[in-house]
């Protein structure tokens, strides 16, 4: 038999569900907002029902469509009355309605029992009340617990204590906007309340609406010689002040939890309508000036309850705190102060009841035959649905229709992925429509439930993708990959995609590069962005120029510094111009330029630069590839090499050549035969990258377990699109993932002490000759093989930077390797 | 990183009431570094209110409050493993 291991607290402004499992608590979050709690509060309007934060947003302008705090009125015959509703609803009614929005937070599991907290307060009525609305949420089993021992539990829990003897404890609970405080009794790890007392209508919202009121309006007023202020807000007859009402409470709000770090804060106000901008001050006094008369009607109960059970203070051992307020300082240092017990605060106050009641869950066996968990959809129930909508869109929303085949009578909701988007709960026909909103460029997922009439799910289909802006559906494909020409190493350029082959024009995006090398005024250096059409796999030259700018050091206003940034915005039209805005931000020098396909430019300098790069390359296959006697793959690497040569002269003696069209010829030959070159070689290597990203993976991998977890993180990241970088037949790109991989590897091994391990056994074992002292090396060595014997890490670090001082020659960094002087001047 | 998030939105709202455009462009790049970090910021100053839409945290003016006309909050999201997440909820004032 297993246990309950659902602990839920039923609050009266907030309710929250946890799970106990393997001794660890886990808090689910709303998969609506993501959230960690619920506010208490239903609202139904024109047929929508909505539970939670939407219902809490119409609190003040709908209250009579709107049911809050319905938690106090439990076991009453108290009734609400709601439009186009068969029935008036009741607070068990409400209730069971919030607590089957938690139960959804756990999908897809579907708890069948549960831990349900109350308060001290409720008599044997209001507790079966709990208890049914409990079963009308779909619970089989439904235990109760009382929130001060929820919170007892919490706490005892976190910290593992091991009470022996009798203790008392006061749990003070000073949550939104609700007080209550409790005398709890623990014996022998056997908890019961002796007594309570509270006050409904005291909360940490009424100290917004103080801060508002007391200290913020009165400043304001000074400031713009306005006056009635807050009694102005309250009453609604001017719309500029309540809109600053909203503003201010929400603004009182964030102070106040500043004001809990901080002794100092200040909020900013725009107030169009008096002209006025304002600078506010706040400080932590003040917060507690009207704190203070709210905190003493707090402490008054609680002496109150002391007094009347004949405890004093001291007969008291700890006080566990409860409820967000109780963040705040002064309640904190006062409640110490003045009752002279320490103050526990280990657990997060807002989450202290639904923790402990998960412990209580998880320690408490399930009554009931245990049902095999039922999965959320039951297929001899279900009904036959239809669902219609566009999976690729441009627009900001969609159309999804559901068409219900079998006959069914429930309600419908529809919830996005991201948070973002919950219809609420609506009554559904056989055929239903809703517009819904995409988030842009992303793909959005939906999922559709449909429920009967006690609202538990019976059909489920989270199938429902739209991508928006990443696809498109109208208009023309790209042809080719659209790429620009950055250095990668000296000497070496690659080509970094902006456009990939069948986006759909037009196009924009913009890229910021950094320059790789230093062109000075006036000087014959130059900055050079070249924009190709063709395969982002291949090589530059065997792709086609369509987009070039030169700037030379004679355009500068002033010295363009190595690591300057440089902004790149492309643009290519439905007709295929291209745009190329290029922004120097530190010279305030912008370009644009536009370049259409009539129009071709030919740099032959460039183009000579471009076959010679090829033919080093082709040299360096050509050894590589000796050894395997392979020769009808030499040759034809050699007949190519031998045509690049002729090309390679032909366009240094055609740079003079400015009135034939040559260079068009020559252009498009170089494309043709490093195209031959790239094709007769680009699998192979291709090949060669994929092995090395593999290598670097795997010992990447076999070092992830000392990674942080930020780095950990970044690795997920890094290999996220793995699978489409593997096999983008681009050599390039798996070589940048691959870099990826060797810049996080050595970000983690930076911060090991095996590094210097590491690196002292290479110094260790370099010749002796390659220092400029060798009695000193000796020395050296000798001190770090005991410093490696006691494990004296900083001694063998200042060793390890010893030993590299001493070096003749020392060995590149990576930053060294890194900041080559390219032949761009982009990167 | 929410918070620089607010602080950076806060910068771009003064600059843009009182119309100092020559901050645009380093505005685009901070833009475009966060979404490079994998952050999708969403102002929907004066898009009309969708009761459904719950990343946003409403106040609402009246009952037939329609247009967002104040926006005290952005509303983030973060991309993650299976696609976006909404990790801060925008607050509006709705009238």
């Amino acid at each position: 038999m297993s246990n309950i291991n659902f602990g839920i607290d039923l609050g009266t402004t907030n309710s929250a569900i946890a799970r106990y499992e393997n001794g660890k608590i886990t808090l689910y979050k709303n998969p609506v907002g993501f959230k960690d709690t619920l506010p208490s509060v239903v609202s139904f309007r024109k047929g929508r029902i909505q539970i939670g934060d939407k219902a809490r947003e119409l609190m003040l302008t709908q209250s009579d469509n709107v049911f809050a705090s319905f938690k106090r009125k439990m076991g009453s015959d108290s009734t609400f009355t709601v439009p186009d509703w068969e029935k008036p609803l009741t607070p068990v009614d409400l209730s069971s309605m919030v607590l089957k929005e938690l139960v959804n937070f756990t999908q897809p599991e579907q708890p069948k029992a549960a831990v349900i907290t109350i308060p001290a307060s409720f008599d044997t009525i209001q507790t079966n009340a709990t208890k049914k609305a409990g079963y009308l949420a779909g619970f089989d089993e439904v235990v109760l617990l009382q929130e001060p021992i929820a919170a007892c539990l919490a706490y005892s829990n976190s910290q593992s204590l091991d009470l022996t003897e009798v203790q008392h404890w006061l749990v003070y609970d000073f949550g939104g906007g609700t007080f209550d405080v409790a005398l709890v009794r623990i014996d022998h790890r056997e908890l019961k309340v002796l007594d309570h007392k509270g006050n409904n209508f005291l909360g940490g919202v009424d100290l917004d609406n103080l801060l508002v009121e007391k200290i913020i309006c009165p400043k304001i007023e000074q400031a713009t010689g306005q006056t009635q202020l807050w009694r102005r807000m309250l009453s609604g007859e001017e719309a500029d002040c309540k809109k600053l009402y909203f503003e201010l409470l929400f603004k009182a709000e964030e102070a106040k939890k500043e004001l809990s770090i901080k002794t100092q804060t200040a909020i900013e106000l725009d107030i169009p309508f008096w002209d006025a901008f304002l600078d506010i001050d706040l400080s932590r006094v003040e917060l507690e000036s009207v704190l203070r008369d709210k905190f003493e009607e707090s402490y008054q109960l609680t002496e109150g309850l002391l007094s009347d059970n004949a405890m004093p203070f001291s007969a008291i051992n700890r006080i566990i705190l409860v409820g967000g307020t109780t963040y705040i300082p002064y309640i904190r240092e006062q409640l110490g102060l003045r009752s002279g017990i320490p103050v526990d605060t280990h657990v997060d106050p807002t989450t202290a009841v639904v923790i402990g009641a998960a412990y209580y869950a998880g320690a408490k066996p399930m009554e009931r035959k245990e049902v095999t968990a039922a999965p959320s959809t039951t297929p001899q129930n279900e009904p036959a649905v239809e669902i219609v909508f566009e999976p690729h869109s441009k627009d900001a929303e969609e159309l999804i229709a559901v068409l219900i085949q079998s006959p069914f009578q429930g309600f419908y909701r529809l919830t996005r992925a991201d948070g973002g988007f919950d219809t609420g709960v609506l009554r559904a026909s056989s055929k239903i429509t809703e517009f819904v909103p995409l988030l842009e460029k992303a793909t959005n997922q939906f999922t559709l439930y449909l429920l009967d009439e006690h609202q538990n799910i019976v059909y489920q289909n989270t199938s429902i993708a739209i991508t928006n802006g990443l696809y498109n559906i109208m208009g023309q494909p790209l042809p080719n990959d659209i790429c620009l020409e950055v250095d990668e190493e000296a000497g070496k350029t690659f080509m970094e995609r902006i456009f990939k082959k069948n986006d759909i024009l037009p196009l924009k995006k913009t890229v910021y590069k950094t320059t790789s090398k230093n062109i000075l005024k006036n000087s014959d250096e130059k900055l050079i962005i070249n924009i190709v059409e063709g395969n982002a796999g291949g090589m530059i030259g065997s792709n086609l120029s369509i987009g070039y700018i030169e700037i030379t050091g004679k355009k500068l206003p002033m010295d363009l510094i190595k690591g300057m940034d440089i902004e790149l915005h492309f643009k290519i039209s439905e007709s295929r111009d291209l745009s190329v805005s290029v922004y120097i931000g530190a010279l305030d020098l912008e370009i644009n330029e536009v370049f259409n396909p009539h129009q071709r430019h030919v740099a032959l300098d460039k183009v000579a630069l471009e076959i010679n790069a090829v033919i080093q390359e082709i040299e360096t296959e050509m050894n590589d590839s000796e050894d395997e006697e392979n020769f009808t793959y030499l040759a034809q690497l050699k007949r190519i090499k031998d045509h690049l040569i002729v090309l390679h002269q032909e366009a240094l003696e055609g740079a003079f050549d400015q009135s034939t069209d040559r260079k068009y010829q020559l252009d498009e030959m170089k494309r043709l035969t490093i195209q031959a070159y790239d094709d007769l070689v680009r699998h192979k290597h291709v090949l060669l990258e994929i092995e090395e990203y593999n290598r670097t993976r795997e010992t990447l991998e076999s070092y992830l377990e000392v990674a942080t977890p930020k780095q950990k993180e970044e690795f997920e990241k890094i290999i996220r699109n793995e699978k489409e970088v593997l096999q983008s037949n681009n050599k390039y790109m798996i070589r940048q993932k691959t870099k990826a991989l060797d810049d996080l590897y050595d970000s983690i091994y930076m911060k090991q002490d095996q590094r210097f391990y590491n690196a002292f056994y290479y110094y260790r074992f370099l010749d002796e000759n390659e220092y400029t002292d060798t009695q000193k090396f000796m020395k050296l060595v000798a001190l770090g093989e005991t410093a490696i014997e006691r494990e004296n890490i900083p001694e063998l670090k200042a060793i390890c930077y010893q030993l590299w001082d001493l070096l003749r020659v020392k060995p590149k960094s990576r930053d060294e390797w890194e900041n080559f002087d390219g032949d761009l001047g982009l990167k | 990183m929410e918070a620089l998030i607010n602080q950076f939105f806060e910068i771009e709202k003064k600059s843009l009431e009182h119309q100092l455009p020559h901050f645009e462009r380093n505005f685009n790049r901070i833009h475009h570094e966060f979404t490079e970090m994998g952050y999708k910021i969403v102002n929907p100053l004066g898009q009309p209110y969708d009761e459904r839409d719950t990343a946003l945290e409403a106040n609402l003016m009246h009952p037939g409050a329609k247009k967002i006309t104040k926006v005290l909050k952005p509303i983030i999201y973060r991309e993650e493993a299976n696609g976006y997440v909404l990790i801060q909820k925008g607050v509006v004032i709705v009238e």
